[in-house]
């Protein structure tokens, strides 16, 4: 019982953090503060994609349109960037960009009952396409230097990438905890009579749940653009998985209801140290999907084990 | 039921997939210059040959209320593993097939086995394991592309009957068989009571783990098996054929010929009508020379409105 309560909390993934600091003692360098500042500026991408799918899958969604997301919006700004627009205003029309696609799969999942899965996976294929098409295939790069700055530039010492992080952790926080909205996406994942009885729409929420993911997804584009100083059509490919390992790690429950966004965050720390610490060890990025794509399987099969133990024990019939 | 007089919006609302296809062929036939040449009709078959193939297991795979989202991964790895076997081991090709095939089946297998018994969701199961054969798909190719295949092993897919490749008559062999299993024989109508409702087709008998499990391990021979037919077709054995693309095209496949969503609802004519559909417009894009990436928004409006548009008549029935 002491393990499935403190499960249940999302604790799984303090067995990594272990791990990490007994990784980090026999991999020479990892523990460098360099490094360490350098693994969360790489975390930040799937930390502040997994933000936004740690709401998604609270309501027993998943967002699979943030690898097309993360190739899209940043193309669209990118060009208004080299024909000449403000960074602003370019910037702005790469959000709203994924703030529309986000809206569209809400609408989709919401008004016509598609499963989330498939719309976020045609949304995510249509806006790959179309990041294919704007610019026939090329990537583009060479941008303006306060756009650049965004991605490695440092703020009192602090990578920018690590504060824009941290904002929307804090962002993401304070809609859960201190919000109706957040009180009602639990609801919708927990209890969605519940929802139905306070008469609140569900679709509401779900449409606002998908555009933050939507938004989300656009801002870590454009700052991983602004890192690599490119936009290249694909680049989304790697992040999707790693967002959704770094939930689950985090210990959001894909059957909906329970999740932290600072565990979800902090999954993709982890997330990004296991990179990280197999980059070092000179372990191939294939060897290393590998690795990620068997923990997800893993863990969604262990936190589903303690979950119906938990189920069972409060009807109490174990 | 009710009886219906049969005017014309019943008779489309209950062949939805065969409209879309002799519209679009029909639209196509008279607005794409050379699309009507037997030269490019063949070729249409040709290329629909494969993703047919791999159809029909999604399609089963979607009728019980899953996804197989490792599909195109499945294939990128076949691909490799009959480039090597046929290639750098020199195995004969029948030992290739069925090597291949039993690759293919085992992974399927293995799908199946983690979304029955480890109930973890098909999507997320896997999205995972397709990750992970892509990985293993990379690390046995070591990053290279095998060409120039043995001839007795590109016979298989390649050998000129009636004027079309063999790849065409397995495909069409392989539909047969799917769909007497899937709409004549015992094991569909317990794939659609599976479909319909997990829990009651358990009450009645329906050996529901054993057909679940098995629809993923046809999956994943089926997929096996276009893998190798498309090694065959480009000459080609490499890890990247395939991909999420291929997986995309076969459900949009799927839905476009009837296929629901939710599970229940299927067929293999319908299915390869889907294939055939979304095949008319790759090749119309081609001919008119517009860019290839434009297929894949296509696709995806495609799917977006064949969802639509089967969410309504659904609501309407």
């Amino acid at each position: 019982m002491v393990f499935s309560s403190f499960a249940r909390r999302g604790s799984l993934f303090l067995l990594p953090i272990l791990g990490f600091l007994a990784l980090g003692s026999f991999i020479p360098h990892f523990l460098d503060v360099s490094n360490l500042l350098n693994v969360v500026r790489q975390s930040s991408i799937i930390g502040i994609c997994a933000v936004g799918m740690t709401y998604v899958i609270i309501i027993k969604g998943i967002d699979l349109s943030i690898a097309g997301l993360l190739a899209f919006c940043p193309m669209v700004s990118g060009l208004l960037m080299l024909a000449g627009f403000g960074i602003v205003a370019s910037m702005a029309a790469g959000v709203a960009a994924g703030i529309a696609l986000g809206l569209f799969n809400g609408l989709m999942v919401a008004r016509l009952a598609v499963p989330a899965f498939i719309t976020t996976l045609v949304v995510g294929q249509i806006s790959q396409g179309l990041a294919l098409i704007v610019n026939g295939g090329r990537s583009i790069g060479a941008f303006p230097a306060r756009y650049v700055f965004i991605g490695n530039g440092a703020l009192l010492g602090l990578p920018v990438s690590d504060l824009i992080l941290f904002l929307f952790l804090a962002m993401g926080y304070f809609i859960q905890r201190k919000t109706a909205l957040g009180n009602h996406i639990l609801a919708l994942g927990g209890n969605e009579t519940v929802l139905r009885q306070e008469g609140i729409s569900a679709a509401k929420v779900q449409f606002l749940v998908f555009g933050f993911s939507g938004f989300c997804a656009a801002v870590a584009g454009l700052l991983l653009s602004a890192q690599l100083d490119t936009v290249h059509p694909t680049q989304g490919d790697a992040y999707q998985l790693d967002a959704i390992a770094a939930c689950i790690i985090g210990g959001v429950d894909l059957a909906g209801g329970r999740g932290s966004i600072p565990m979800a965050v902090a999954g993709a720390l982890v997330i990004g140290c296991l990179r990280n610490a197999l980059d070092l060890l000179g372990v191939h990025p294939f060897m290393q999907n590998v690795v990620i794509g068997s923990v997800i399987i893993l863990i969604v099969f262990l936190s589903g084990v303690v979950r119906r133990r938990t189920e069972l024990a409060t009807r109490g019939t174990l | 039921m009710t009886r219906e007089p049969m005017n014309l919006r019943a008779l489309i609302g209950r062949n939805v997939s065969l409209f879309i296809f002799l519209v679009l062929a029909v639209c196509a036939a008279c607005f794409v210059h050379n699309f009507a040449d037997r030269d490019n009709l063949v070729i249409i078959l040709k290329q629909s040959a494969i993703p047919a193939t791999a159809c029909i297991g999604m399609t089963m795979v979607l009728m019980t209320g899953g996804i197989d989202l490792s599909l195109g991964y499945i294939v990128g790895l076949c691909s490799i593993v009959s480039g090597i076997l046929a290639k750098s081991l020199l195995l004969p090709a029948p030992e290739v097939v069925l090597i291949v095939l039993a690759v293919g089946g085992a992974i399927g297998l293995a799908n199946g086995l983690i979304t029955q018994y480890m109930r973890v969701p098909a999507f997320i199961a896997t999205l995972g394991s397709g990750y992970v054969i892509y990985g293993l798909a990379q690390i046995v190719s070591q990053g290279s592309i095998i060409n120039r295949l043995p001839k007795p092993f590109l016979a298989i897919g390649r050998t000129d009957l009636l004027g079309l490749p063999s790849a065409v008559f397995i495909a069409l062999g392989v539909a047969l068989v799917f769909h007497v299993l899937i709409s004549k024989a015992r094991f569909g109508r317990q794939l659609r009571a599976f479909g319909f409702g997990p829990r009651a087709a358990l009450l009645s008998g329906v050996p529901t783990a054993r057909i679940n499990v098995l629809v993923y391990a046809l999956c994943g021979t089926l997929a096996g098996l276009s893998g190798m037919l498309f090694t065959i077709r480009v000459n080609a054995a490499q890890p990247n054929m395939g991909g999420g693309v291929f997986t995309f095209e076969v459900v949009t496949a799927a839905i476009v010929g009837g296929t629901s969503l939710f599970g229940g609802i299927g067929s293999v004519a319908g299915s390869i009508l889907g294939v055939l559909s979304i095949k008319i417009i790759e090749n119309c894009i081609n001919l008119l020379g517009v860019s290839y990436h434009l297929y894949l928004a296509v696709q995806g409006a495609i799917i977006l409105v064949a969802i639509i548009f089967g969410n309504m008549t659904n609501r309407r029935a």
